[in-house]
């Protein structure tokens, strides 16, 4: 097996060249500064520092609070959703999912793009209001752009995932807590919701992940002064030219999602363990 | 599955061939919109060669990638960042042998400060920076009265556009102030930024760039800072809108190409300028792009009665002769402490 | 039974509300596509001239070009390396697959954004000229994590020993790996390489950051098409949407008829 064994050592330079070096310098250009050039440098603190001014923070802050309430805002579109998918005939199933799915494979820009036309002021939804004879509304560049600009992006992850879950549930246990005369609220309450966290969960990982990261939809429907994290970091690459301070917004943003995740996961594992302390208990 | 793979080999085979384009290769950067593109196959076809023709949307995000490593034959950036592309040594003079359409450049635009002696740029498009305004929904005596200011007018707010540029940014309120764009007075700049920061959190003013030419041609909102060439195409479009420069002075700008220092076909670059300056091409980009033409005999023919833009005077001829217009320098220490707090007002 | 018919108009309503949700940005921009004006908002009429200026631009003819190039290119060696490499994983120590895999991770956890930036320094400080080339390696190197992923836990279903009882039998080692290993795995080889090609295709965050010199994919092209109102990429989105569909609907239909097939009249 010698053989196959060495297979993987032209990946594992490759990994080293292209995955682990980019997140050192990534290291390394936060904590040095002057120059993108990789010659002249010197060791600072200084763009850490400077992500403290209150107005940085700030975008950190609101960039988290929309990802939030997207996620939030996913779950309770995406799970009714999922299960009512779920519940169906297989057929239907097939079905509703194609659905889903094809829209996911629409390019995201693409995707973006269309409610420009729908949210302008003398886009669709005005021109219907106007039509009626109501005032019209200020829809784009706003919060609630941003915001449903990513639910529309996000959603089909959030729906899938729980879906995957749900349709992989014993079909028998549900039958079974039926049999013990559990109505349906209870039924649901206590066996399908608990045991269908996982997917919950992983459906949180692929919407608040790209969400609190993503620049194009703030872009696209916030405009140029709707800056979420994602943005500050474009800017500072391409427009501004900081790379140093780049960097130090990025390892922050990482540092952030990671402790997100990791609260996340500890969430799913008490579950875990509270259901099984209940099974044995 | 033998098949599979033989047929995926030629498939790289063929890819990797198309991929190599065997003519010699120019690489120009500039403007988006910003050129008649039957030009760029006229000159392909002219000149026997492949040109690549890539866009940036401002001169930061231009000298930002030149920086990190791309390579380009010509660049087309503003006056202020020629200067500093000057200054860091990163332009070749221009071989003037072989720009003979240069004498057909308007007199004014020769020797600007941003390149005294004509060695480095030849312009593109000229212009100045105004307000576009929809002349139904703004009233003119505002305009007269508060110039600059009027972007801070309440009674407007939520119904302007502002053009996402840091230097345009500052140099509004630096004139709404009465201070010169280029100053380097600490607390002329901190007064200007404080200006920018009470516009921001008053007025729900919407940052876009380009998007700006189409939403005002819709009428999405009745304001807009926009460039004196954009206002022409507004103009034009939607005969409901105006433009308006103000008395306290704006921004007097040339766009210029330029030939980097490491390009690599400097030869076929100077033919691209040439070709850029000679009377049939400056007049296929301006009716095309609708900028100001730095050519006397396309500005004469276009701007005399019956030319393409006779009716829009107002903002294809740039004001000239106001001591209070400024064209920007460039400085690298205030060009820092601009870029932070612009970042710091976009960002509220 | 009016509770389960309530219940079953609700359910329409909500999975329908959802879908309409999806669908209607989507068809709003395809009908836009055929818009006799430059509007996204206003109809002034039926027409294809959108449709002829995405033909005859070079921008969008090169873009599509670059991107199905790029997603082959990619796909092909990823697929390739990703797969020789999970099979040797296989085989490997723990501490060398536990290292391979937490690595692998970075870019799949990562945001899109952190991995561009990573690249664009690489490119940088390693003096290569951002272009085609970049966006190759880039391309390939957030593949092949996806690969190694999904091949992984077929190769972990697949008997140890076989390979060493084709070898006992007489087979070369490279006869045991195409002749008894990959025919076994091919399922997954194939869905990591979709994988693969679906996520360079579509690629847009990592593209944009390690291009450069005029090379764009069709995201690119969109993106920097978009400031300006231009229904050709309404027009190309039309198209996308139209080839996305009819290959999602033969994947799921087909299948379906064959069955249909094998199975005549009862």
């Amino acid at each position: 097996m010698k053989l196959y064994r060495s297979f993987v050592q032209p990946y594992l330079f490759w990994m080293g060249v292209f995955i682990v070096v980019p997140m050192l310098l990534i290291v390394f250009y936060a904590f040095t500064t002057s120059g993108n050039n990789i010659i002249s440098f010197r060791f600072t603190l200084d763009n850490f520092i400077r992500f403290g001014e209150p107005i940085f923070l700030r975008v950190l802050l609101r960039s988290l609070s929309i990802a939030l309430t997207t996620t939030v805002i996913s779950i309770l579109i995406g799970y009714p959703v999922a299960y009512l998918i779920s519940q169906s005939n297989e057929k239907m199933q097939t079905l509703l999912i194609l659905l889903i799915t094809i829209p996911m494979w629409i390019n995201m820009l693409v995707r973006t793009y269309a409610w420009i036309g729908i949210l302008s002021e003398n886009g669709l939804i005005n021109s219907f209001l106007a039509w009626l004879g109501l005032p019209t509304l200020n829809l784009m560049y706003t919060d609630f752009a941003v915001i449903l600009g990513m639910v529309y992006n996000f959603l089909p992850f959030m729906i899938l995932s729980i879906y995957t879950v749900l349709a992989k549930l014993d079909k028998a246990l549900i039958q079974a807590s039926y049999d013990l005369g559990a109505n349906k609220l209870q039924t649901f309450t206590k066996i399908v919701l608990p045991l269908s966290v996982p997917g919950i969960i992983s459906g949180i990982t692929l919407v608040f992940l790209p969400a609190v990261s993503t620049f194009v939809i703030p872009k696209f429907l916030g405009g140029g002064n709707y800056v979420l994290i994602g943005n500050l970091i474009e800017t500072q690459f391409i427009t501004v030219g900081q790379w140093n301070f780049g960097s130090a917004i990025s390892m922050i943003m990482a540092s952030v999602i990671m402790l997100s995740m990791f609260i996340t996961k500890r969430f799913d594992q008490d579950i875990e363990e509270m259901q099984s302390r209940k099974e044995v208990g | 599955m033998k098949k599979l793979i033989g047929l995926l080999m030629i498939v790289m085979v063929v890819a990797g061939l198309s991929a190599c384009a065997p003519k010699e290769t120019l690489r120009v950067f500039s403007w988006g919109v910003y050129i008649d593109e039957s030009l760029i196959a006229e000159f392909e076809r002219e000149f026997n060669v492949r040109v690549v023709y890539d866009e940036f949307a401002s001169n930061e995000e231009m000298y930002t990638r030149l920086l990190s490593g791309e390579q380009y034959d010509v660049l087309v950036p503003s006056d202020y960042t020629i200067e500093r592309l000057i200054s860091e040594n990163l332009l070749q003079p221009l071989d003037l042998s072989k720009i003979p359409n240069r004498s057909g450049i308007i007199p004014d635009l020769v020797g600007l400060p941003h390149d005294p002696q004509g060695q480095y740029s030849m312009p593109y498009f000229w212009g100045n920076v105004g307000l576009v305004y929809n002349k139904n929904n703004v009233s003119l005596a505002d305009l007269e009265a508060q110039g600059w200011d009027i972007l801070r007018n309440p009674s407007y707010a939520g119904r302007i556009y502002f053009y996402d540029s840091e230097r345009d940014a500052f140099m509004i309120a630096l004139k709404a102030l009465g201070y010169s764009v280029n100053t380097t007075n600490e607390a002329e700049i901190q007064a200007a930024y404080e200006w920018l920061l009470e516009m921001d959190a008053s007025m729900d003013v919407v940052y876009v760039t380009d998007e700006i030419i189409d939403s005002m041609i819709a009428g999405n909102k009745d304001i807009a800072v926009m460039y004196s060439g954009d206002a022409v195409y507004v103009e034009i479009e939607n005969e409901d809108m105006g433009f308006y420069v103000p008395e306290q002075g704006t921004n007097l700008w040339v766009d210029a190409m330029v030939i980097p220092a490491n390009a690599r076909n400097a030869e076929m670059a100077h033919n691209w300028i040439n070709f850029m300056l000679s009377h049939e091409a400056a007049l296929a980009n301006t009716i095309e792009v609708a900028y100001t033409s730095p050519i006397q005999s396309v500005f004469d023919e276009v701007t005399a009665e019956g030319g393409d833009y006779a009716d829009y005077l107002d903002s294809y001829v740039p004001r000239l002769g106001n001591p209070l217009d400024e064209a920007f320098r460039y400085n690298e220490d205030i060009k820092k402490v601009l870029s932070d707090l612009y970042t710091l007002v976009k960002a509220q | 039974m009016v509770g389960s018919k309530k219940a079953i108009i609700s359910s329409i309503v909500m999975i329908g509300g959802v879908l309409l949700f999806f669908y209607l940005p989507i068809l709003i921009l395809m009908i836009f596509s055929f818009n006799d004006s430059r509007s996204l908002t206003s109809w002034a009429g039926f027409s294809l001239r959108w449709y002829q200026d995405l033909f005859s631009s070079r921008d969008v003819a090169s873009a599509v070009t670059t991107t199905i190039i790029v997603a082959l290119i990619s796909t092909v060696v990823a697929t390739f390396v990703g797969t020789l490499t999970a099979i040797g994983l296989s085989k490997s120590k723990k501490i060398v697959k536990d290292v391979v895999n937490s690595v692998n991770n970075l870019p799949i956890l990562n945001p899109e954004i952190v991995t561009a930036i990573g690249m664009m320094l690489l490119f940088s400080a390693m003096n290569i000229p951002r272009g085609y080339i970049t966006l190759l390696l880039a391309h390939i190197s957030f593949s092949i994590p996806y690969v190694i992923l999904t091949i992984l836990p077929k190769l972990r279903s697949l008997d140890p020993n076989l390979a060493e009882a084709a070898m006992d039998l007489g087979a070369t080692p490279w006869q045991a790996l195409t002749k008894v290993i990959v025919p076994q795995i091919t399922p997954g080889i194939l869905a990591g390489a979709l994988i693969a090609f679906t996520m360079s295709f579509d690629d847009f965050v990592i593209s944009y950051f390690v291009t450069g010199a005029g090379v764009k994919n069709i995201s690119i092209l969109v993106y920097t098409m978009s400031r300006r109102i231009n229904p050709s990429i309404n027009a190309l989105s039309t198209l996308m949407v139209l080839v996305i569909t009819i290959v999602l609907v033969l994947i799921n239909v087909l299948p379906m008829l064959k069955k249909k097939e094998r199975m005549p009249i009862e």
